[in-house]
């Protein structure tokens, strides 16, 4: 009886005591993006766990180098033909994998595949079953991000939970809207160039120019006219742009569009300090919003515009960077009016502010034309 | 009453805001991302015995013969325990499944499998197992020593206490003196469960033995106010298993709590792969401004964010020292350490929760861990240094 007791009792010690806790159990990381009936994106799987599947270590020497993981591949590939299954309404998806590459994470190095799945037709709902390490460590688990129609949804993947469905809702109309408008305002408030372009473009609109130098407008009318022709312009510019950019109709190389942007914000902020063109300054406006246009348009590009809501989103991230741009200049505007006939104004905002913009403009010019 | 209803509060916008925080938030720097090595010697894993594919055909073999699949079961656990890492852990669940579906179980399948269960904080889960292990075997030391184990950590002492009794019958006095004593240092008796510990001769003790009754003088030392004996405890541990990282995460707090954080760095050099241990390594960066900082928090982040996704509840407390001593989010911090609360009640559970509530400007929000303390008599020199009210009670 006492020895029966104290056989057990090495390994009793070993299990109580203080708890035990170090590292994370294993994870799988699934990443895919769902385009139409195609899906791209990646499986990250630690290296240990890649041995414990198939044996990356061929010459059993404890240790998987980078040559023993590139020559297990194929049985890595076959492996996961057999464990990760895709499928669309219409049936299975047929998965291909990249070649592999490696990544740090915090409990060791993880093997990288891209992967890319054809589907058949348009994706409307997606099965994924995940029976990775099923039979070796019940615990592994897919963290998956899912990204379709401009939303990312995530899962847990794997256990006992069997094949899971996601919807991949076209978004809603409305949401999408809600989304979009949001982005717009956001991008407006963050990209202060497109401001600091328009401001350049409206801080002489509260003046007149004569004989060489700014004198207050006297009466609100022409200022106001001032201000909608400029701002209506720069609208409509980019609009239009910003709509063959979406629509895939035009592309320009965004370091040609950023560069230039720059440099349209340097010659609209040295034209206060340098008047060379002190009427009709909507015509700048016209012809750099264009190029602003594309600039709103690598957002949109980022962000992916929802399959089945592309205008109605296109339409509301306009709008969001009209309503973004219309807070600021209502913010602005009433107070460079009142402040017009001011010296301080006239002989401090309008010089040195606008050289300041052009100076902040050149920095921006030669990082983005240069670097 | 409205201090309780601000709790639940915080409570329920917790996660969401931790989750942004770790997934989004402030990514100063970012972990580099997929790459190519450029040799092919290069090594990028290193797999131990038990672990590689080669080892299919005895795990295909427990499947079929309890007699394998419990001394491999075992030997898992073992190596969860010894390395921290949960891994293992799943590798014994692989192993058991079979026999854990069995009717009726063994007992002994049962008793591992609580094991596994506690390994992961599912606490209530493995007292469940344990009950159904303690029916079938009323008498097994190793389920009873386990109940007394989970039972400890949820401050359920009177339990524990029972538990420790029945395992205290069925084996040597030693044992059950390390049973009894560390659980009397938790319920208002910790100055003289200190004193007969020590009295205890540890001569002809096996070394996991020594290990756990090195671990349990030196966490008594350190509520004590013994700094320097606390350090030699761990120090002994430490020489006896130099891969304990418990104990080496105590040691490192102790240093942490005397300012000796360049120290800590040299303790846990190479030790990056431990998530408590990277934590520690996280907050000596921080105080020494050191430029390694930015990484360790970003792999901390991203392996705290993995957890959460999964909805694991393993490092809830490192969690909340994450976010306090290394994000300096005081809010975020009192709301995972009120949730740990809720779950666990062992004293650096306290320490994390009044440290986050005094930090989060509402000391008040400690209250619940500070009436335990209070109930129970247990003592904490960190804990009273933190808290004027404990102090004075003292």
């Amino acid at each position: 009886m006492n020895t029966l007791r104290n056989l057990g009792l090495a390994f009793v010690l070993l299990l109580a005591g203080p708890l035990a806790h170090a590292h994370i159990a294993s994870n799988g990381f699934l990443t895919l993006r769902v385009d139409g009936s195609k899906i791209a994106g990646a499986i990250e799987l630690a290296i240990r766990d890649g041995e414990l599947a198939v044996g990356l270590d061929r010459d059993s020497n404890g240790k998987v180098t980078w040559g023993e993981l590139k020559a297990g591949q194929t049985p890595l590939q076959n492996y996961l033909q057999g464990h990760l299954r895709l499928a669309g309404a219409d049936g299975p998806c047929r998965l291909k994998f990249a070649p592999v590459e490696v990544n740090d994470r915090v409990d060791g190095t993880y093997l990288w595949l891209p992967l890319t799945a054809e589907c058949g037709g348009t994706l409307k709902r997606l099965f994924i079953d995940y029976t990775l390490l099923d039979a070796e460590d019940p615990s592994h688990r897919g963290l998956l991000t899912l990204f379709a129609n401009g939303a990312a949804q995530t899962a847990v993947l794997g256990g006992s939970a069997g094949t899971r469905q996601f919807e991949l809702n076209h978004a809603s109309a409305w949401s999408a809207f809600v989304e979009y408008l949001r982005a717009g305002i956001w991008h407006i408030w963050s990209g202060i160039d497109h401001l600091l372009f328009l401001l350049s473009l409206l801080l002489p609109a509260v003046l007149v120019r004569r004989q060489n130098r700014w004198e207050a407008v006297p009466i609100a009318g022409p200022a106001f006219l001032n201000i909608v022709k400029v701002v209506s312009a720069f609208t409509l510019a980019h609009s239009i742009t910003l709509s063959l950019a979406a629509f895939d109709v035009i592309r320009l190389p965004s370091r040609l569009t950023e560069s230039v942007i720059a440099a349209s914000i340097i010659i609209a902020a040295l034209n206060n300090v340098f008047p060379r063109i002190t009427e009709g300054r909507w015509r700048i406006a016209f012809a750099f919003g264009l190029l602003h246009g594309f600039g709103f348009a690598s957002v949109l590009t980022e962000m992916g515009l929802p399959k089945g809501a592309r205008l109605i989103s296109l339409v509301a991230f306009n709008l969001g960077v009209e309503t973004g741009q219309l807070a600021v200049v209502l913010a602005v505007m009433p107070l460079a009016y009142l402040l017009r006939a001011t010296r301080f104004y006239r002989r401090g905002v309008m010089p040195w502010g606008s050289s300041a913009i052009a100076c902040l403009a050149l920095f921006w010019f030669l990082q983005r034309a240069l670097l | 009453m409205r201090c309780r209803r601000n709790q639940s509060r915080i409570l329920r916008g917790w996660l969401l805001r931790l989750a942004a925080l770790l997934i989004a938030g402030g990514t100063s720097v970012a972990l580099a991302g997929p790459y190519v090595p450029a040799d092919d010697n290069e090594v990028l894993a290193e797999v131990s015995a038990g672990t590689r594919y080669s080892d299919v055909s005895a795990r295909r073999l427990a499947r079929g013969r309890i007699d394998v699949a419990i001394p491999l079961a075992e030997f898992y656990i073992q190596q969860s325990r010894l390395n921290g890492d949960l891994r293992f852990l799943g590798y014994a669940e692989a192993v058991l499944a079979p026999w854990v579906k069995q009717t009726p179980p063994k007992a002994d399948v049962l008793a591992l499998q609580a094991t596994l269960q506690q390994s992961r904080h599912e606490f209530s889960a493995s007292l469940a197992t344990l009950d159904r292990a303690l029916a079938v075997r009323p008498q097994d030391p190793q389920a009873l020593l386990i109940r007394a184990t989970v039972l400890r950590v949820l401050g359920r002492y009177p339990e524990a206490g029972a538990a420790c009794e029945q395992f205290s019958r069925l084996v040597e006095p030693r044992l059950a003196a390390l049973c009894i004593e560390s659980l009397r240092g938790l319920n208002g008796h910790l100055e003289s469960a200190y004193a007969s510990l020590i009295q205890v001769s540890a001569q002809g003790w096996l070394n996991s033995e020594k290990s756990w009754l090195y671990s349990e003088l030196g966490e008594m030392a350190v509520r004590l106010g013994r700094e320097q004996e606390a350090e030699r405890w761990f120090q002994q541990d430490l020489r006896l298993s130099p891969t304990d990282f418990y104990v080496r995460a105590a040691y490192a707090d102790l240093m942490l709590q005397q300012g000796r954080s360049a120290e800590v760095l040299a303790l846990l050099a190479g030790q990056e792969s431990l998530e408590p241990l990277l934590l520690r390594i996280a907050i000596a960066q921080k105080q020494l401004r050191d430029p390694g900082l930015g990484l360790s928090c970003a792999r901390l982040r991203a392996s705290f964010a993995a957890e959460l996704q999964r909805g694991d509840a393993v490092h809830r407390r490192e969690q909340a020292r994450f976010l306090l001593e290394v994000l300096n989010q005081p809010d975020l911090s009192l709301a995972a350490a009120l949730e740990n609360w809720t779950v666990q009640h062992e004293p650096d559970d306290v320490l994390v929760l009044v440290h986050a509530a005094n930090a989060a400007g509402n000391p008040q929000a400690a209250r619940p861990a500070l009436e335990f303390v209070r109930a129970q008599g247990q003592s904490d020199v960190r804990v009273a240094a933190m808290n004027p009210e404990i102090a004075a009670a003292r």
